[in-house]
C-alpha cells in the first residue's frame, strides 16, 4: 500500500520468509511436514448512484466512480484476494495475502494486504510480525472478504472514516476465558504508508492499538482503540498559501494541517446472531486535530434468515464534532489582490472541511446464498449528506447540493475458494 | 402483502423448521472423545466453542482439538445446526472471517466416521462427532446438554 512498495518485491520477500520459517520449523517442531493452504475471496459488483455531481465510494482510498464518473461502476466493491498460509508444526505459521482492487493510483495492481509470520507461544498466546490486519471496528479485519459480511459492504459512514486496514509491525493476541465467556485481547504497534494519488501520500507513524473481542454464545462485543501520528499531504498548496498570511495564516495552518498529528479512534460494536436473525451495531469516535475533523459515527443493522435468503436493514450516520464551515482568513483591510488570494484560500479550506462527513443513510438489501461458497447481494441505500457537507461522497463537482438524498443501488456476487 | 406475510409465517416457517429437524433426525450423530479422556458431558455451547476455535481447552483445562467430517456431509450439517445454530452457508461465512483474519483455522477434516473414530481413539485431546452406527469401545460418546 506504499507508494514505493513494489508488490512483487514484497511478495518475494514474504515467500522467502515463508521458506525460511519452513526450514526453521523442520528442525524445531515435531517433524510435521509444512502444510500449505491456498484460499481466496472475491467480489464482482456494480454500483449506480443517482447523483451525477459526485462519486460514491466505499473507501477514500478507492475512486469508487459511481455517479459523476460512470452511471454504473464496477470499481466500488469488486476485488480479488488470494491467501497463502503455511503451517509448520503447531507453533509456527505464515500468511501472505494479496488483494487486487481498484485503487486511486495503481489500477487493479495486486497489493500485499498482509504478510506475517506467527508464533504460538502457548495455545492461547501468539505473536505476529509483519504486515498485520488492523483489529479496528467489528469487521475491520475481514471487511474485504465480502462473503463474510451480511451486507454488500460495511456501512461507509464508519468504515470509510478510517480507511487503514493493515499495519507493518508486531502484535500479540491472547485468548482467555471466564466460564463460557471467551475473550481475545490483541495489542499492536506498527506503522503504515499509503499512497493516495500521484504525488500525495499518507503516513501513520507510532501506531498503537488494543482491541478486545468477547464472545458469549450468540453475542460478540468488540472494543478497540487506535492511535497514530498521522500525516496526509493532499492539501500542501493550500497550507503553503495560508503561510503567506502572517500570524493568522499560521494559526489556521496549525489548526488544520495534517502533519504528524496525533489522531485517535475508539469504537465499540456488538453482534447478536442466534442463527435465525441477527442484529449488529457499532459506534466510533475519531479525533484528528486537523481538517479531517473529529467525528462520531455509527450504525445499527438487523436481518432475518429464511432458508437461503437473508434480508437486512441498516441505519448509519456520521456526525461532525468540529466546525465544518469557518470564516478563515480575515480579509478586511488587505490590498485587493491579496484579499482575492485569501478568499480563494478560504474557499479551499471550507471545501476541505465540507468533506468531514455529516451524513445519515438508510439501506435495505438481501443476501442470497444460492449455492455453496457464493452469495448474491442486492442493496438499495438512501444517503443524505447534510448541512453543507459532501458526506462520504468524493470527486464532488460544483453543482453538488448538500441535503438532497442520493440513491445508491448495488449488486454484488461474493465468493470464497 | 399482509396475506403473503401471514402465509409465510403460518406455513413456510414451520415447514422450514420441520425440514431442519427432519435433517437432524435423518443424520444421527454422537459426540465422542477418546475412551481415555476424563470428559463425560458438555453443554452445546462448550462444544461449539471448541469447534469454532474460540477455545483450545475442555472446561476442565485439558487441551481440546476438534475434528470435522467433510463439507457437505449431512452429519456435519446436522451437528452445526444443533450445537452452533448455523447453516452450512453461515459456517462458511464464519470460517471466511476467521481464516482471512488469521484468527483461526477450521478443524482438520477426515473422510469418514470410521477414520474420525480411529483418530479420536488414539488421542485424549480430540473431540468429534460421528455416525451413531460407527460407535465402538475405543471411544466414548459424551452427553451434550442444551
Amino acid at each position: 500500500m506504499n507508494a514505493n512498495f513494489s508488490p512483487l518485491r514484497a511478495a518475494m520477500a514474504a515467500v522467502t520468509v515463508l521458506s525460511c520459517c519452513a526450514a526453521l520449523a523442520g528442525e524445531a517442531v515435531d517433524g510435521d511436514l509444512p502444510r500449505l493452504a491456498v484460499g481466496g475471496f472475491g467480489t464482482l459488483g456494480v454500483v449506480h448512484s443517482s447523483d451525477e455531481q459526485s462519486d460514491f465510494t466505499a473507501s477514500t482510498l478507492m475512486p469508487g466512480g459511481a455517479g459523476y464518473s460512470r452511471r454504473w461502476s464496477p470499481a466500488v466493491d469488486s476485488r480479488l484476494g488470494v491467501q497463502l498460509g503455511m503451517n509448520m508444526g503447531s507453533r509456527w505459521s505464515a500468511v501472505l495475502q494479496l488483494v487486487s482492487e481498484r485503487t486511486l493510483n495503481n489500477g487493479y495492481a495486486p497489493m500485499v494486504e498482509w504478510a506475517y509470520v506467527q508464533h504460538r507461544l502457548t495455545p492461547d498466546l501468539s505473536l505476529r510480525v509483519g504486515r498485520i490486519a488492523l483489529p479496528l471496528f467489528l469487521t475491520g479485519d475481514y471487511r474485504k472478504a465480502g462473503y463474510a459480511l451480511p451486507w454488500v459492504r460495511p456501512p461507509v459512514e464508519l468504515y470509510s472514516a478510517i480507511p487503514l486496514s493493515s499495519s507493518d509491525g508486531v502484535d500479540a493476541s491472547y485468548r482467555w476465558h471466564l466460564g463460557d465467556v471467551h475473550n481475545v485481547t490483541q495489542a499492536l504497534v506498527g506503522r503504515t504508508d499509503l499512497s493516495l494519488m500521484p504525488g500525495a501520500s499518507a503516513q501513520a507513524r507510532r501506531l498503537a492499538g488494543v482491541s478486545n473481542t468477547t464472545t458469549a454464545g450468540a453475542l460478540t462485543v468488540r472494543a478497540s482503540a487506535l492511535t497514530a501520528e498521522l500525516s496526509v499531504d493532499v492539501a500542501r498548496s493550500l497550507f503553503d498559501g495560508l503561510r503567506q498570511f502572517g500570524a493568522q495564516g499560521q494559526a489556521l495552518v496549525e489548526r488544520y494541517e495534517l502533519s504528524a498529528r496525533r489522531a485517535s479512534v475508539v469504537s465499540l460494536g456488538f453482534s447478536f446472531d442466534p442463527g435465525q436473525w441477527f442484529a449488529m451495531g457499532e459506534i466510533g469516535r475519531m479525533k484528528t486535530h486537523s481538517y479531517l475533523g473529529d467525528k462520531t459515527t455509527g450504525y445499527l443493522s438487523t436481518g432475518y434468515r429464511h432458508g437461503d435468503l437473508a434480508p437486512y436493514l441498516v441505519y448509519s450516520f456520521s456526525h461532525a464534532d468540529t466546525q465544518t464551515r469557518v470564516p478563515g482568513l480575515e480579509l478586511a483591510g488587505l490590498p485587493p489582490q491579496q484579499a482575492a488570494a485569501g478568499a480563494a484560500l478560504n474557499a479551499g479550506l471550507n471545501q476541505l472541511l465540507a468533506a468531514v462527513a455529516r451524513q445519515h443513510s438508510v439501506s435495505a438489501g438481501v443476501r442470497w446464498d444460492f449455492c455453496p461458497n457464493y452469495a448474491l447481494k442486492l442493496q438499495a441505500g438512501r444517503y443524505t449528506p447534510q448541512e453543507g457537507s459532501t458526506g462520504t461522497f468524493i470527486n464532488v463537482q460544483p453543482g453538488f447540493r448538500s441535503g438532497r438524498p442520493i440513491t445508491v443501488l448495488s449488486a454484488a456476487l461474493d465468493f470464497v475458494f | 402483502m399482509l396475506t403473503l406475510f401471514s402465509f409465510f409465517r403460518l406455513w413456510l416457517l414451520p415447514a422450514c423448521v420441520l425440514l431442519w429437524s427432519g435433517m437432524a433426525a435423518a443424520a444421527d450423530y454422537v459426540v465422542i472423545v477418546s475412551a481415555r479422556s476424563p470428559v463425560t458431558a458438555l453443554r452445546a455451547e462448550q462444544v461449539a466453542a471448541i469447534f469454532l476455535a474460540q477455545t483450545g481447552y475442555f472446561p476442565g483445562g485439558e487441551e481440546a482439538v476438534a475434528l470435522d467430517l467433510p463439507v457437505g456431509s449431512p452429519l456435519r450439517d446436522a451437528f452445526y445446526y444443533k450445537v452452533a445454530a448455523r447453516s452450512p452457508a453461515l459456517m462458511k461465512a464464519y470460517w471466511t472471517k476467521m481464516v482471512f483474519t488469521g484468527r483461526g483455522q477450521p478443524p482438520r477434516e477426515l473422510p469418514s466416521s470410521a477414520a474420525v473414530r480411529r483418530m479420536v481413539a488414539d488421542n485424549p485431546a480430540m473431540i468429534a462427532y460421528i455416525d451413531r452406527s460407527a460407535l465402538d469401545a475405543s471411544v466414548k460418546a459424551i452427553q451434550v446438554t442444551p
